[in-house]
């Protein structure tokens, strides 16, 4: 971890378009919550149903990408990470410091919202806010490990990303039954069920995986994509443009 | 830094063909065509490209995924990418904190009016010029004092003046016992300050060495020579019945250009353009052509002992 | 030092020849720009690596329509599987890829490497350029959403459905492809116009996209199990659930949403429909005429 690197990320990941972009998802669903909230009155289920769908799932994995992706792959692009590459610096720091800004970014532009969002629509009935707080912030820190290792692999990170998040994991995710123990989401999801606990069930609120297996797998999917897009890192090769 | 029988290849297109050089204390330029390589080879020295076969070293250590070696190599990249919304102080100084130094702001500062950049440093570094962000480029590469400096294309957008400040930065530091390597295709500068170099062409390396004595390997392409003097016609017979020139030309020289007669005056007679076959011989003979003729030489001078016509000659070989 | 060239000044004849001939005006340029921009969004005539995403994109689109048109002749039946009016809602996200990949490809490219001073200085107008991109990228989603719908067709007609069964719907469908590329064409180059790096624009355009499709998801769930006034309308939110809305109240196509309800529902949503299209290239003419050229 390099404070260097990592305050040379934020400034150009917080640049203002992008910022304008990542405040845009979390005024959105509060906004909807607000609207939620005032079509629907007070109601768990509903709840649960935008906070499952459009919070974690749609939300959390954008904010994700545009952090994750945002925080390597412009300098890739560009070939300004030479100046971070041409210096007695682990390749591993680099990516950890990199992480790190993703990741607090979007734990202030989706974690927290989320748990707004959760406190507008149903108050603090089942800790749904809390449950699904924590919820999103694994999944962001999930999405940004693997969209970090995204960009530093391939040029395109960003809709490779996309095909990942809306084919894989909704599309595939409905239609065939196996293909949701590998999705970020329901890990996620597994998590939350685990913090709002045993009312989960009757809330209609379930994961397609155990709580165990979701933190196994969110571990193996955090520690795996950080290290091997380390180990990528060490070999990018930084000529040609396009 | 030590090149030991090194290729890369990209799938099926050879960009370094077999090259073995070394390159030592001094300005050393690199030389080459577009597409020679230069770029892929400048890229294996600073560690960031693998070669496909044999070795790259700097003190006999590999470059290759070694992160500490960046201590000693200094790289200014081609590329014009940088973190434009820092100011130029921050910039600097955030690389010299990069490398851990003991004093990064001293050393920062000091990089910075190394290359005159000090007046403007808490400019952001997005409204700089081309040649302000080159500065800024070698200011990041010295901020560490490295052993060994690599510069690729370095005077691409830089005016004039700017170009002979570098040279003489690279100049002072070259003398100092700096090892330096840049590309160029500037001729002209690779001429005045390298006194090494590394020719490279389509990968393969063609020449090295000083390129005077270069040329002076070049025997199978005849010398060529200006005589100018009072009598150039009875001269050119005198020198084509010798045996030591191959063809002799008379050429009317109207424009006069940088030739000037020994009175200073702009000249506007003709000239010979003589091609040696046995430079030697002919050298010798031709005062004594002149003596026995009684012709008066103003000038002789060699026609083709530019690094360009070295350079020409090499590429189309 | 060496002495200059002997003669005063030599021109080479490398064999460039002066142009006498016809000079094709505007139009023609307009016409080219609009079939390479068209091209390039498929990726033709430029690398295979650009050829991947759109032509597997469209592969994707299509092969329901094949399946529909397979089960269809296999089981014998009296129509087709599948419905023309509601397949691109249904297959909402592959289109949103293609517009948010290609958009940029079209247009972000140009303002990266700064070529629009070439383009300006021949006798092309700011305002061709915009034309020849958004019908260009408008054409290229054209391609993407009526070729499906236009497999299933012609498939019905081989399996032997009655032709006069099949038109109406495929007609409404096929208009309601001209409104949603229109739309998606405009929102997706607008976004795109407005930064130089490509990924960032491929995240802001699917971002928007999908937060309307999101937002009007999760509101049109909601309103309709409470049976609101209001949920006909929120149709308006996401392109493709207006399109549907325009197909429904306007041309009569069965709409798996809530229609929006007589003259006034029609003439809203066709008339939102129109304003995205028109704000679209009014957006794009303003920021086309603030580029720099130099």
């Amino acid at each position: 971890m390099n404070a260097i690197v990592a305050q040379l990320t934020a400034r150009s990941l917080l640049g203002r378009r992008r910022v304008l972009l990542l405040l845009l998802l979390p005024g959105v669903l509060l906004l909807l919550c607000g609207a939620v909230r005032l079509l629907a009155g007070s109601d768990t289920t509903v709840s649960i149903g935008v906070l499952s769908s459009f919070a974690l799932g749609t939300v959390v994995p954008l904010l994700g990408l545009i952090a994750g992706a945002g925080s390597i792959g412009p300098e890739i692009d560009d070939g300004s990470i030479v100046y971070l590459m041409s210096k007695p610096l682990s390749r591993h720091s680099i990516v950890h410091s990199k992480l790190a800004v993703a990741v607090a970014v979007v734990t202030v532009v989706a974690a927290v919202p989320t748990l707004l969002a959760g406190f507008v629509m149903s108050g603090t009935e089942a800790s749904l806010a809390v449950g699904y707080a924590i919820g999103a912030f694994v999944a962001g820190l999930a999405y940004c490990a693997l969209f970090v290792l995204l960009a530093v692999i391939t040029r395109n990170a960003v809709v490779v990303g996309l095909i990942y998040v809306l084919i894989w994991e909704s599309l595939v995710g409905s239609f065939v039954p196996g293909a949701q123990v590998l999705s970020i989401q329901q890990w996620a999801l597994a998590i939350t069920e685990k913090v709002v606990g045993s009312s989960a069930g009757t809330l209609g609120l379930s994961s397609a995986v155990s709580f165990g297996t979701g933190v196994v797998l969110l571990a193996v999917i955090v520690i795996g994509c950080t290290w091997y897009a380390g180990a990528r890192l060490r070999k990018l090769r930084l000529t040609g443009n396009e | 830094m030590i090149l030991d029988n090194v290729s890369r290849w990209f799938g099926n297109v050879v960009a370094v063909n077999d090259v073995t050089m070394s390159v030592g204390p001094g300005v050393t330029g690199l030389l080459g065509p577009n597409g020679a390589g230069k770029s892929t080879v400048i890229n294996m020295m600073a560690g960031f490209l693998a070669p496909s076969a044999g070795t790259v070293t700097l003190d006999d250590e590999v470059v290759w995924r070694n992160e500490e070696i960046y201590r000693r190599i200094g790289l200014v990249p081609e590329r014009e990418g940088m973190y434009d919304t820092v100011s130029a102080w921050q910039f600097v100084l955030a690389n010299a904190k990069l490398h851990r130094l003991p004093d990064s702001e001293a050393a920062a500062q000091k990089a910075l009016n190394t290359v005159q950049m000090s007046d403007v440093k808490d400019r952001d570094i997005a409204t700089f010029s081309k040649g302000m962000k080159q500065r800024i480029k070698i200011a990041t590469a010295l901020v560490h004092d490295p052993q060994v400096l690599l510069l690729d294309e370095p005077f691409n957008g830089m005016d004039p003046r700017q170009r002979i400040q570098l040279m003489d930065l690279l100049h002072t530091m070259g003398d100092g016992g700096r090892t330096i390597l840049f590309s160029s295709h500037i001729l002209e500068e690779v001429e005045q300050i390298a006194g090494n170099i590394q020719v490279l062409v389509a990968g393969r390396h063609a020449a090295s060495g000083d390129f005077r004595d270069i040329r002076r390997l070049m025997t199978e392409r005849p010398h060529q020579y200006w005589i100018r003097s009072d009598n150039d016609r009875a001269l050119a017979s005198a020198i084509i019945a010798e045996q030591s020139a191959s063809s002799v030309e008379l050429v009317a020289d109207s424009r006069g250009g940088s030739g000037y007669s020994t009175t200073g005056a702009r000249d506007t007679t003709a000239a010979l353009h003589v091609e040696a076959t046995d430079v030697s011989r002919f050298v010798r003979v031709l005062p004594q052509l002149a003596a026995r003729h009684g012709i008066r030489l103003y000038e002789v001078s060699p026609a083709d002992e530019s690094l360009e016509s070295v350079f020409s000659y090499l590429v189309t070989r | 030092m060496s002495m200059p060239t002997p003669t005063s000044g030599v021109i080479h004849d490398i064999g460039y020849r002066h142009y006498d001939g016809e000079r094709r005006g505007r139009s023609y340029i307009r016409r080219s720009l609009y079939i390479d921009s068209l091209k390039g969004a498929y990726g033709l005539g430029r690398s295979a690596r650009s050829k991947v995403m759109p032509m597997i994109l469209f592969a994707v689109m299509c092969l329901p329509a094949g399946v529909i048109v397979t089960i269809t002749a296999v089981t014998n039946a009296n129509e087709l599987v599948g419905d023309y009016p509601s397949y691109v809602l249904n297959l909402q996200l592959v289109v949103l890829i293609f517009i948010a990949s290609q958009a940029p490809v079209t247009v972000s490219r140009d303002l990266r490497f700064r070529v629009m001073s070439l383009y300006l200085s021949r006798p092309l107008e700011r305002v061709d350029y915009v034309i020849a991109k958004y019908t260009a990228m408008a054409s290229a989603l054209f391609v993407l959403t009526a070729a499906p719908l236009t497999i299933m067709f012609v498939g019905a007609l081989i399996v032997g459905l009655p032709i006069t069964e099949q038109i109406p719907d495929y007609l409404r469908a096929m208009a309601g492809a001209v409104l949603i590329s229109l739309m998606l064409g405009g929102i997706g180059l607008v976004i795109a116009a407005i930064t130089p790096r490509r990924g960032f624009a491929v995240a802001a355009i699917i971002t928007v996209l999908l937060v309307l499709a999101g937002v009007q998801a999760t509101l049109q769930e909601i309103a309709s199990a409470e049976s609101l006034d209001i949920a006909p309308y929120l149709g308006l939110l996401s392109p493709f659930t207006l399109v549907m809305g325009v197909q429904s109240s306007l041309l009569g196509a069965p709409n798996p949403l809530p229609s929006p309800p007589g003259a006034t529902g029609a003439l809203l949503f066709s008339a939102a429909a129109l304003l995205i299209i028109a704000g679209s290239y009014a957006i794009l003419l303003l920021r086309y005429r603030r580029v720099s050229v130099s």
